[in-house]
């Protein structure tokens, strides 16, 4: 798969963060633009950060026509990935459903569905009578404490192997002659006179004049070594998997008035996760009010789950700017670029960063696809709000 | 009464099945009989049943191993549960309990008939095959999906009966063995609240079933525990140690949360099974579960036993055997000493005994039916042919590894002893404290000592007692040392045949040798890639093999392998124990039954449950108009700021200026983020020099008082105090061109425009209670807002409906008032505002007070001012006036090529009864925006609808009725 080298004194590329956004880059650079003298640097394994902590959704039915632009071609791009990477990545579009319990959360999901299918995206507001079929284990009646109105009905959206994604381009990225360092981690970034040199790491310094930061998560802690201050906040998000059952739950299903969202793996586990929590902190603990939480809002919607188990809780790191959309592409350090604020929406972007990325990194421009994701926008007030989309990762 | 199971053997001593009763269940279909006392793995072993379910990735037969409840092996479905363990589960009349994974029998299982497990599902194969051709991947995907997961959900289950108990004690043991014990009674004797926890459903933890001791020890232990200051918690697992010493623990449907300020991990250690030829056979036990089986049920194991060991215990186990009457085929031991006491016993019985011998493969189809051994050498590797032994069970006792997880989780760092092939913690963390075996103490009075100092210890980190002397602890070390090792890590040669590390999931040690060819070289990436220790057990079983394995195969140490992260629960909980009750609360307003009862149709907002109408919303709408109306608006924030700080918070939180407003005046107010992006709206008063009284939006209150607080707490909150009214106070909305007619029946206070003019709050009696008035208006009539506190609630409104009677008072829901504030044109934070709208785009700049010193978001205000927003919340009209878009449809510009470039959207929408049109708010580009008339197109279901834009008020836009 991929190969333990020396690690040189000098790249022509170096990427902070062997996730499947860092490894994406480095896997298109390789592969469509011929630049292989490139270092992905990772602290620890590969897919350690968020690549490996996130519930493995993919979906492109965001709010905003950049966002639904973007992730539409990463949903592109997933599709046809397990060819791409000769590594089946079990891309599985089982649907995606956002349940709506408030008038309020109809009206966002019909401005979702509009928004999507102008964008030529699959997506529409389906109600109780059509949602009974989709997902005959919701309890649709008036009984619950926040009835189901609606539901934004995503047929593309689904759920991945997000270890997959991960090996299939750090594979294509060696195979190409890129340099994957494990256990290497990045303790500074070198800039003289307003240009980025090379970076420190705990393997000794290693030169390049450009460097990207695809450390979401730790992404405002890397800007800060290179000198820039970046409007990202931290917080830990959390989620948990339950024992295999017997596959019952087919679609994956959403509810931000309960903060929940499930589906159930290809291997019969439910994974779920909730809201960030709600303070910043780098901490990677589990905790128990998170479970507790999670717990009674998903027998919220299927209350039938009582005697289902949970065998195992984890957390990862989030970074939130304020409009929840990426920082993507150049900064005022030159050589210097991002692709971080991944809030809660990082992994199923992943390809299409890496090619976007990649692009940015060979032609000195910034793709048309991420220009509305460029650092300079809060400077210049032109943001990009997806909270409404964010799922319930706000 | 006599037992009619052949392997039920006479009764034992310490046992703890009721032989004078039966009962019966059914297990796949048929009735069998069992003890109150036993567990379902107990009583099927008495009934000589071998196989409990199927694995789940190869469906190869499973049974009893641990009866520890470690493993996923005896996993059974038990009515409408799923993933069972089965050897924990107490057997209950009637119960219902069926194997799991198995298709369509037990005993005929297609997929493992179908052999897929031997050539066709090595590691990762899911990763390198189903690719092509890439239509067909959903069929392939289907299929997988079909042979996935364990147990089966029931969707008839309740959400049953859970609740939580909090618990708080100085020092909390966890493991009721005689470590545990031993540290409690320490703890407690130094004057410590303790609290003890013990998964078993009695104290005494391997003393209740090993024979290691005579059963006086475990007697002596628990009447000393009786007599002293501890609180027993049996039947209870410690799932999880979090942040701080907040320890999760759960008794049946009880989810205990425990504080403690020290906390002894006396949590013993787990038996692991070790790598050989079909080592999943049913009919292979680990040695203790054959002692439980023995000593707690009287339950034999098998016909004929091999007893396979490393250590004492299996020296200990054999000798139970036989004193059980049980044939044993032999004793096969892989150290050359032969020093047990019971070993002339043994011999003396006839009993094969071979040492310097390990066990290298078991035969069978579907159970075992003979053990291979080989002569080993000093390394371990087998010397010569073999020898075949028939025999129907095969116990083995070869290790252990000490239970650190929890330990692991709560922040100790593992350190793998060579030595002694187990794992340690070292260091661990301040005020927590590792005894007995799992602390590496073997011998039954090492552990009674090694738990005793730990509970002196963790007294002393209390500062209740001085810790021991150094001597003493020096002692120990030395005790400690001196123990026999207890554990083999020694891995037998293949022979052709699977031979699983991780049972949870069929991961074999030819996989675990793939996955690492291939590069998953870090155990972190080899357990995600290989699923070792990702299922049941959560590597319980597992995880130190595939350690050992895996720095085998690098030709590094163990340490330096280093292990994978340990993760709460260590035991698997029921979603509904970590739920507790279901109790989502539910805030309605002092007069909720009026509205029930007066017919109103309710919706949810936010936490609230408020009436969206009374069954005609036009007609509310109308009667607000033309005579009046009162809407019950309880939910408002109602937030009360006192203190001459209040001012200066107000100026830093809003956008608006507040210095300036005079006592008894109103001013409508917006509060943005640091983005200048509107958070929330709602009007303010002045009631007092000092006091300050103001309302924000119904959905946003929470969000604003949290907001608020945030910046009293971080540093703005000098001299001022902010009490949250919103419960405090009911509020009402009295609107309409009749509203003062009907309030002046109820109050003295002069109503007159002069006395009492638009935007002033006065507080006077309302039908003799103590409100706050407001005369404010959101429906654009004249109207009064009445707060009252809240236990007057329902008399205050019930007076406004009596005195309206003769002007046609009637009650109006939130959807009248939508219409009401869209002919007003005024805007709803929230629907008609979103994350990126600022208040210049949002039609509100004249609230915005740049030449403030400092405000929330005024820094990004003061960048949009330069260019203006790009965009802009509108008033519009449709050209076809029936025509109503729905709120959310897109804003559009057509394309030459066709296409359809988004433009913008709507964010309110209603036909106006009053005007007989179709209105709503939008957002536009600014340059269409700003231009009223200009025309512009919403795409609706395929269709191009024509809209125009109109600023202002659609209705009254003078305003005269308002302030009237």
């Amino acid at each position: 798969m991929w190969h333990d080298r020396p690690l040189k004194d000098g790249y022509d590329v170096v990427i902070i963060g062997g996730g499947a956004h860092g490894l994406a880059c480095a896997h298109y650079l390789a592969k469509e633009h011929g630049v292989t003298d490139v270092a992905v640097l990772d602290k620890s394994y590969i897919g350690s950060g968020g690549s490996g902590r996130n519930t493995a959704i993919v979906r492109s039915n965001y709010l905003t026509p950049e966002g639904v632009r973007f992730y539409d071609e990463s949903v592109k791009l997933y599709e046809q990935l397990a060819a791409e990477l000769e590594f089946n990545v079990m891309f599985s579009q089982r649907g995606h459903l956002t349940l709506a319990h408030t008038d309020g959360a109809v009206r966002t999901m019909r401005r979702r569905a509009e928004v999507n299918r102008l964008q030529g995206v699959d997506s529409r507001l389906v109600f109780p009578d059509e949602l009974a079929h989709i997902c005959p284990q919701l309890d649709l009646s008036e009984h619950p404490r926040y009835p189901i109105m609606a539901a934004l009905y995503h047929p593309p959206g689904g759920i991945i192997r997000h270890d997959a994604v991960v090996w299939g381009f750090a594979n294509h990225a060696d195979r190409r002659g890129v340099h994957i360092h494990q256990q290497t981690e990045v303790t500074g970034v070198d800039v003289r006179d307003g240009k980025v040199r090379g970076v420190e790491t705990s393997r000794g310094y290693v030169a390049a004049e450009t460097v990207l930061n695809a450390t979401a998560g730790w992404g405002s802690t890397i800007a800060a070594m290179a000198g820039l201050e970046l409007p990202i906040a931290t917080a830990p998000l959390q989620a948990c998997v339950t024992e295999p059952l017997k596959p019952f739950l087919d679609v994956v299903v959403v509810s931000g008035s309960l903060h929940v969202y499930v589906s159930q793996s290809s291997r019969g586990e439910l994974v779920m996760g909730a809201s960030v929590d709600p303070f910043g902190s780098y901490s990677m603990n589990s905790s128990l009010d998170f479970v507790e939480g999670l717990a009674g809002h998903v027998l919220e919607l299927f209350p039938f789950l009582s005697k289902v188990r949970i065998l195992r809780q984890w957390a990862g790191l989030c970074e939130m700017p304020p409009d929840f959309s990426p920082l993507m592409g150049f900064t005022p350090v030159e050589g210097f670029l991002l692709d971080v604020g991944w809030g809660t929406y990082g992994f199923k972007a992943s390809p299409i960063c890496g090619k976007t990325m990649a692009e940015l990194i060979a032609t000195n421009t910034t793709p048309d696809l991420i220009y509305p994701f460029r650092l300079s926008r809060f400077a210049e007030f032109d943001l990009v709000g997806e909270k409404g989309a964010a799922s319930v990762g706000h | 009464m006599s037992d009619p199971t052949p392997t039920r053997l006479p009764e034992r001593p310490g046992e703890i099945i009721d032989r004078t009763r039966q009962v019966s269940f059914t297990f796949n279909g048929e009735i069998y009989p069992a003890h109150p006392g036993d567990t379902i793995a107990s009583a099927l072993s008495a009934a000589g049943v071998r196989t409990f379910s199927r694995s789940f990735k190869y469906h190869r037969p499973r049974g009893l191993l641990c009866g520890a409840g470690h493993c996923p092996n005896c996993l059974v479905q038990v009515g409408d549960e799923p993933n069972v363990r089965s050897c924990q589960r107490a057997v209950e009349q009637d119960m219902d309990v069926n194997p799991q994974n198995a298709w369509p029998s037990l005993d005929q299982d297609v997929m493992s008939l179908a052999g897929l497990g031997d050539r066709f599902m090595p590691v990762g194969f899911y990763y390198k095959t189903f690719m092509k051709p890439s239509q067909l991947w959903p069929h392939y995907e289907q299929a997988l999906r079909n042979a996935a997961g364990l147990g089966v959900v029931d969707q008839g289950t309740p959400w049953g009966a859970y609740d939580k108990q909090y618990l708080h004690g100085d020092v909390a043991v966890i493991g009721g063995g005689p470590s545990g014990i031993s540290a409690a009674l320490e703890a407690a004797e130094a004057g410590a609240n303790v609290l003890l926890f013990d998964n078993g459903p009695q104290l005494g933890g391997h003393l209740r079933w090993r024979s290691d001791s005579d059963d006086t020890s475990r007697k002596d232990l628990l009447e000393k525990v009786q007599s002293a200051r501890i609180e027993v918690y049996t039947d209870t697992d410690v799932l999880g140690w979090y942040q701080d010493n907040w320890l999760a623990a759960v008794r049946g449907d009880r989810l205990f949360k425990a504080r403690a300020k020290a906390i002894v991990f006396a949590t013993g250690t787990i038996e692991v099974p070790t790598l050989f030829d079909n080592n999943d056979l049913p009919g292979i036990l680990l040695g203790s579960a054959v002692q439980r089986l023995l000593n707690l049920y009287g339950v034999a194991p098998g016909r004929r036993v091999v007893v396979v060991t490393a250590n004492r215990h299996g020296w200990d186990l054999a000798a139970d055997l036989l004193a059980a009457g049980v044939e044993l085929a032999a004793i096969v031991d892989e150290r050359r000493t032969r020093d047990h006491p019971a070993s002339v016993d043994l011999a003396a019985a006839g009993v094969p005994i071979y040492n310097g011998s390990a066990l290298t493969g078991a035969r069978g189809r579907k159970a075992v039916s003979a053990a291979v051994i080989s002569e080993i050498d000093d390394s371990g590797n087998p010397i010569g042919p073999g020898r075949v032994l028939s025999c129907d069970t095969i116990a083995l006792s070869t290790g252990w590894e000490p239970a650190l997880d929890l330990l692991y989780t709560a922040g100790g760092k593992s350190v793998y002893q060579e030595n002694r092939a187990e794992m340690s913690v070292d260091p661990v963390p301040d005020g927590l404290y590792v005894a007995g075996s799992a602390n590496g103490a073997d011998l039954l009075q090492a552990r009674v000592e090694d738990g005793r100092v730990a509970g002196r210890l963790a007294a002393a980190h209390l500062e209740l007692t001085e810790p021991p002397p150094q001597q003493e602890l020096d002692k120990l070390a030395l005790e400690l040392s001196k123990e026999e090792r207890r554990t083999s890590d020694r891995i037998s040669a293949p022979d052709g045949k699977k031979r699983f590390v991780c049972f949870c999931e069929d991961v074999t040690d030819v996989d675990v040798d793939t996955a690492i060819a291939e590069g998953y070289d870090s155990v972190e990436l080899l357990k995600r890639y290989s699923t070792i220790s990702m299922g049941p057990c959560q590597g319980k079983m597992c995880s130190v093999n595939a350690l050992r394995l895996c720095s085998r195969i690098k030709g590094q140490s163990v340490q330096e392998t280093g292990r994978t992260t340990s993760r709460p629960p260590t035991t698997p909980v029921y979603l509904g124990v970590l739920a507790g009750q279901n109790m989502e609360p539910v805030q309605v307003s002092s007069i909720h039954d009026w509205h029930l009862d007066r017919g109103a149709s309710m919706m949810v907002a936010g936490l609230w449950l408020r009436p969206e109408h009374y069954g005609d919303a036009t007609a509310e709408v109308n009667n607000v108009r033309n005579r009046v109306g009162l809407i019950d608006v309880s939910p408002l924030g109602k937030f009360q700021l006192t203190g001459p700080g209040a001012p200066d918070l107000l100026e830093r939180l809003y956008i608006n200026q507040w210095r300036n407003l005079r006592k008894g005046r109103v001013r409508y107010g917006v509060m943005c983020n640091d983005e200048g992006v509107v958070l929330d709206d709602g009007v303010c008063a002045r009631v007092d020099d000092d006091t300050w009284y103001l309302s924000t939006t119904s959905t946003g209150a929470g969000t604003a008082f949290q907001w608020i607080q945030w910046w009293l707490q971080s540093g703005w909150g000098g001299n001022v105090h902010l009490t949250d009214m919103t419960e405090i106070y009911s509020a009402f909305n009295l609107a309409g061109p009749h509203s003062r007619e009907v309030l002046r029946k109820l109050t003295k206070r002069d109503l007159g425009n002069k006395a009492f003019p638009y935007m002033r709050i006065r507080r006077t009696r309302v039908a003799g209670v103590s409100c706050r008035v407001w005369r404010i208006g959101f429906t654009g009539e004249l109207s009064y807002e009445i707060h009252v506190p809240s236990s007057a609630g329902l008399h205050v409104w019930e007076a406004l409906m009596e005195a309206g009677g003769e002007f046609g008072i009637a009650p109006f829901g939130v959807e009248a008032q939508r219409v009401l504030r869209l002919e007003k044109g005024h805007l709803i934070v929230g629907q008609d505002t979103d994350a990126m709208s600022d208040p210049l785009g949002a039609d509100m700049a004249w609230a915005v007070k740049l030449e403030k010193p400092d405000f929330l978001g005024k820094r990004s205000l003061e960048r949009i001012s330069v260019d203006g927003p790009h965009q802009r919340l509108v008033g519009f009209e449709m050209t076809r006036k029936h025509i109503v878009p729905e709120e959310g449809l897109q804003i559009v510009k057509p394309q030459e090529n066709g296409k359809l470039n988004i433009i913008g959207w709507i964010s309110s929408s209603r036909f106006s009864p009053t005007l007989k049109k179709s209105i709503g708010l939008c957002w536009l580009p600014s340059d269409i925006g700003s231009e009223p008339g200009a025309t512009f197109t919403i795409y609706q279901d395929g269709r191009l609808e024509e809209a125009r834009v109109h600023h202002g008020p659609f209705f009254d836009p003078g305003g005269e009725r308002l302030k009237s």
